[in-house]
């Protein structure tokens, strides 16, 4: 009990220092990237990647159909400004919630198949949902994805400019980690990280397993579909493979390099990815290869991810 | 419009062959090794693209290909097996889903950068072209064939498993493999076994689908999310529920497209997800398995 008490603290105490050191590193990544829609793109898979470790890295749940809340976000907001010329928030709005309201039945129907059952069933509805968006051309623009997206402005906040973009992408980030790390330091993620460990255990304690997954399930599909959202507005368009499954396994190698159950840890990765997709892509179309061979790679020799083999280091000393 | 609908519950008894294929290797790997291949629709593409090279590359015979290719692939899972999935048998089981995923990108890119992102064009092999007579309809022959064979390997696969020696060891160590190894057999060489088969497999279906389907890299992994709904539908680790469930998606599947063509593919995933509201196991699928 103790010593369980005392690794807690010495976990948790880093995530005080990482938040600080990744908002900063965040407020100075424009002028890092060779242009500032890598920086937007970068912020954007950190979001989802940390919305995905609340399912994988807390919950133990292998979810492969997280990019199905991420294109319903990017297509929930698009299709109201394109369509509806709805203002921006109202947009937004919409994206999130579609993406929340369609996490409830998945989620539901998902989460009675556990382990590695899990990963299919996700994948399967996922897929469902991204041949809707395939066929359903007069709303989506399907195989051509959703085209001219325009990005309305707040009131007096203007974010034409890549850059105004950048920095209103980030306020929400930094209020998502906040809120993020509010939630897995909660006595519900707490309890979320207590069945990841022994379902068994948990649920005789008492506690009612399938709502609290469903529930970092939901949680996890929002935070995605926020992160959706903000790839409308980035792209000025949303791309079909938005819902692919690649892009769901894209956020499983983020979060798994990044190290999983570490919350901002799947951000690093993010990064990571993000600007090794934008580096390889300028010298060859086989980023596919690359990124299954980073991925068996990781999977083989790099289990912890960045975050992970740095806090067992810091532990260490 | 009866003689249309009879050609389309032959067609859908044609698709359920590829997924019977598909699922049966799939739910004895589970059931062997516990986990879920994600490279397997890559390898019935490879089983594809094999063919492909056999006959319209080296103008070889479309039997060989349906001989050899499937050894061929079988090697390759095996192989794979061996080299790369037994590493991470001692974590937990996802790893080596994600290890699969991996795999799968792999392969498929690696057969883009080869072969192009076009498709190949395969042809029905001369010997099964035309149409047979069956009293109500004409049918294409080469189409029965595909049925014809599939019946062959279930029936193989499953007299296979319950009647000789090696297949009661593979029975019983999809009960217990720690047990079966503490039997004095050498379980290690058993899942390579299972892994083999279980790709020799995806590769036959591939070398079957060639003729019928457009040979592209991305066949693969369309189909086998489509493998993976037959697979929770029939119950995870069943031959008999990969029969049954294979069947029901390939008539849902064509039936689907008269009813309402822009959506037949979402029926089967409206029709998962009510098996998994009233029987989360599957149809034959075992309790156990649900962890």
């Amino acid at each position: 009990m103790i010593m369980q008490a005392l690794m807690d603290k010495i976990r948790e105490t880093p995530s005080r220092y990482i938040i600080s050191v990744l908002i900063i590193l965040f407020i100075l990544l424009p002028f890092l990237t060779p242009y500032t829609a890598l920086a937007s793109e970068m912020l954007i898979f950190a979001l989802f990647a940390m919305a995905y470790d609340i399912v994988l890295g807390y919950s133990g749940m292998l979810s492969f159909g997280h990019a199905a809340f991420f294109g319903l976000g990017a297509y929930g907001t698009g299709i109201m400004l394109v369509h509806l010329k709805a203002p921006l928030f109202i947009a937004m709005v919409v994206g999130v919630t579609l993406s929340f309201i369609a996490a409830w039945p998945v989620g539901y129907l998902s989460i009675r198949r556990r382990g590695i059952y899990f990963a299919m069933v996700t994948l399967a509805f996922a897929q469902m949902l991204y041949f809707i968006a395939f066929k359903w051309t007069a709303l989506t623009g399907g195989d051509d994805g959703l085209q001219r997206i325009p990005r309305p402005s707040i009131g007096p906040i203007a974010i034409e400019s890549e850059l105004s973009l950048y920095y209103f992408i980030l306020i929400f980030v930094v209020a998502s980690m906040l809120l993020g790390l509010r939630i897995v330091n909660s006595p519900f993620g707490k309890t979320l990280q207590a069945m990841r460990e022994n379902e068994n255990r948990a649920r005789s304690i008492g506690f009612n397993i399938f709502r609290f997954k469903l529930f970092a399930f939901v949680i996890s599909a929002l935070f995605s579909g926020l992160a959706g959202c903000f790839y409308a507005l980035l792209l000025n368009y949303v791309p079909l493979g938005s819902m692919h499954w690649a892009t769901s396994g894209e956020v499983v190698m983020m979060t798994i390099v990044g190290g999983m159950g570490t919350l901002f840890g799947p951000m690093l990765g993010a990064i990571a990815v993000v600007l090794l997709r934008d580096i390889i892509g300028s010298y060859t179309e086989s980023w596919n290869l690359i990124m299954g061979i980073l991925f068996m790679a990781a999977v083989l020799s790099f289990r912890r991810g960045i975050l992970g083999s740095l806090r067992e280091r810091l532990q260490g000393s | 419009m009866s003689q249309y609908l009879i050609t389309q519950l032959l067609n859908g008894l044609i698709v359920g062959s590829l997924y019977i294929l598909l699922s049966m290797g799939l739910t004895i790997i589970f059931g062997m090794l516990g986990i879920v291949n994600f490279a397997h629709g890559a390898l019935y593409m490879l089983g594809a693209y094999a063919a492909y090279t056999v006959v319209g590359v080296l103008s070889g015979n479309f039997l060989i290909a349906i001989l050899v290719v499937p050894l061929a692939i079988g090697l390759i899972g095996a192989l794979l097996e061996t080299t790369l999935l037994r590493r991470l048998y001692r974590v937990e089981p996802f790893y080596n889903l994600l290890l699969t995923f991996g795999l799968m990108l792999v392969i498929q890119d690696a057969v883009r950068i080869g072969y192009g992102p076009e498709g190949e064009p395969f042809n029905i092999p001369g010997a099964l072209l035309g149409a047979v007579n069956l009293g109500i309809t004409y049918y294409p022959k080469y189409r029965l064939f595909i049925f014809a064979i599939t019946v062959l390997c279930s029936v193989g696969l499953i007299l296979f498993l319950e009647r000789t020696k090696v297949g009661a060891i593979i029975r019983a160590g999809t009960e217990d493999s720690d047990m079966v190894d503490a039997l004095g057999i050498d379980i290690g060489k058993v899942f390579t076994f299972v892994f083999g088969i279980g790709a020799a497999l995806a590769g036959l279906a591939g070398v079957l689908a060639a003729p019928i389907q457009n040979v592209e890299p991305a066949m693969g992994m369309n189909f086998l999310v489509e493998t993976f709904v037959v697979v929770v539908i029939g119950g995870m680790g069943s031959i008999i529920g990969s029969i049954i469930a294979g069947l029901i998606i390939g008539e849902t599947l064509t039936i689907g497209v008269l009813i309402w063509p822009p959506m037949a593919t979402t029926l089967i995933y409206i029709f998962m997800a009510f098996i998994l509201l009233i029987r989360p196991r599957g149809l034959f699928g075992r309790a156990e398995f649900l962890d």
